[in-house]
């Protein structure tokens, strides 16, 4: 499969990067979650009479995905944000047709000496938990400052009013629960009435929501940088309190919910996104979007669950999210609702 | 006596993990063969506990629903809460046990749906009660 893949590989990339000497090779799968298959490869060819290796990185469609998401969404933000300078990978080719690879993918560089931590490990950061924090919540306040209209994002889905960003996003993922569901949801459900019952604020602006921000989906190098945010195929337009609500849930807490992702005290966390961003986190509108946060994620996992149990997409991510994940959130919204009634 | 299903699980969710960390190359085959061998030690915790949990979650709607019944206006759904209670497990096999909790979750949904629209705080306050012990119960711990 693997030398099959390269040699295909090669094939598109020589007509890619007009460089008919071009070969692939240390071609090998990554993790990367479940909603892509992610490899790392090597292309090597001559320009101008140098020798050029270019460190890759192929995202391509599985057979199915955990969440239907259309790859031009990552690969445009990709483009946007990395023309803004903001640390993503350089986006190099897009193909939404499946005559290559058999599937649609797109390539990017690939980050060197960076990883991305695991959200179960306790304490990934480290030393370097206060100043990845304030890089953390300081991107994320600087993706809700800009303008979709400026970075070309205008067009993504989402809602086009702020009155409609709350009830634009739980259309989408009651609906989500609606097709998916394997079992009654009576947490999920319960959680959907009461944020429809509770509506939040307006949003203060229409803006360009990453969709899965949060600890676990960037890059760090070993003196804690933040190198590349990555996983940005769930974004689209809507309130940028919900990319705040989204990064402070306590699934991504590293078991210490005091430090949201693990890094900052939440206060802390909070003021350097307000800064950033220049807009304010109301404490009622934010309870909303953090809410409206776990029921997005009951409804993910809800999705990968299916996915497992029909045999669509095999991959364990899909029985981990629908066994833990899911468990986790049900619990979340069991307390955070329960408290309230 | 021969070893329990759970404990094979554990002792080849060891042997994987051990594996996963030592003999496996490349890095997408060690972090599979990590997820597998995690998902085995739930495997293992749910042998256990499955059935109980089951048995326990049915009753305890089976309970909240001959509690709440006299709050329901609407008299379908009443009956059908009152059937639901008066029934009991006629088998512990986890298939029987998911087929009857499949039914009480969607009744539940429809009488906590029911409760909120008529205003009744305090069968709402008993329903989410329920529900908080249910997703404890339900919770997976990773250690």
């Amino acid at each position: 499969m693997s030398e099959e893949l390269s040699q295909r590989l090669t094939v598109y990339l020589r007509g890619k990067l007009a460089a008919p000497d071009l070969s692939v090779h240390d071609l090998s799968r990554i993790p990367g979650g479940a909603s892509r298959e992610t490899y790392r490869l090597r292309a090597s060819f001559t320009k101008d009479g140098a020798a050029i290796e270019r460190k890759l990185i192929l995202r391509r469609d599985p057979p199915a995905s955990l969440i239907e998401t259309e790859r031009s969404v990552e690969f445009r933000a990709y483009q946007a944000f990395h023309a803004l300078g903001f640390p993503v990978p350089e986006p190099i080719a897009l193909e939404t047709e499946s005559a290559a690879l058999e599937r649609p993918f797109f390539i990017m560089s690939e980050i060197e000496d960076a990883q991305a931590v695991s959200v179960l490990a306790p304490d990934p950061y480290g030393a370097h938990r206060e100043s990845v924090g304030r890089a953390f919540w300081s991107i994320l306040g600087r993706i809700a400052a800009a303008d979709p209209k400026e970075l070309g994002l205008a067009d993504f889905d989402g809602a086009k009013a702020v009155e409609a960003c709350w009830s634009h996003e739980v259309a989408r993922w009651e609906k989500v629960i609606e097709e998916d569901e394997l079992e009654p949801q009576p947490i999920a459900r319960a959680a959907l009435r009461w944020l429809k019952r509770h509506p939040p604020p307006p949003a203060q602006k229409i803006a360009l929501v990453h969709g899965d921000y949060r600890s676990g989906n960037f890059l760090i190098d070993g003196q804690g940088r933040i190198r590349a945010i990555l996983d940005w195929e769930m974004a689209h337009l809507g309130d940028p309190l919900e990319d705040l609500g989204w990064a402070l849930d306590p699934l991504w807490a590293h078991h210490d919910v005091s430090r949201p992702g693990g890094m900052l005290p939440r206060a802390d966390a909070i003021a350097v996104w307000e800064k950033a961003s220049g807009l304010k986190a109301d404490p009622k509108a934010l309870l909303w979007w953090e809410i409206f946060a776990s029921l997005k994620g009951c409804a993910i996992w809800i999705s990968a669950a299916r996915e497992y149990a029909s045999g669509s997409n095999p991959d364990p991510v899909n029985a981990f999210s629908g066994w833990y994940c899911l468990a986790f959130h049900n619990m979340i919204l069991a307390d955070r609702l329960g408290s309230r009634a | 006596m021969k070893p329990e299903a759970d404990q094979i699980l554990n002792v080849s969710a060891d042997q994987l993990m051990a594996a996963a960390m030592g003999g496996i190359d490349d890095a997408y085959g060690k972090g599979t063969a990590a997820i597998h061998a995690l998902l085995m030690k739930f495997v293992a915790r749910e042998y256990e506990r499955g059935a109980e949990i089951r048995a326990a979650e049915n009753r305890d709607m089976r309970a909240a629903f001959a509690e709440l019944a006299p709050l329901v206006r609407d008299e379908s759904l009443r009956t059908a809460l009152e059937a639901a209670a008066a029934r009991r497990e006629d088998s512990l096999s986890i298939s029987a046990l998911n087929a009857a909790n499949v039914e009480q979750r969607r009744l539940l949904i429809s009488l906590h749906a029911h409760l909120e629209e008529v205003g009744a705080r305090e069968g709402e306050q008993r329903i989410w009660k329920l529900l908080r012990t249910l997703a404890a119960r339900r919770a997976v711990s990773l250690f």
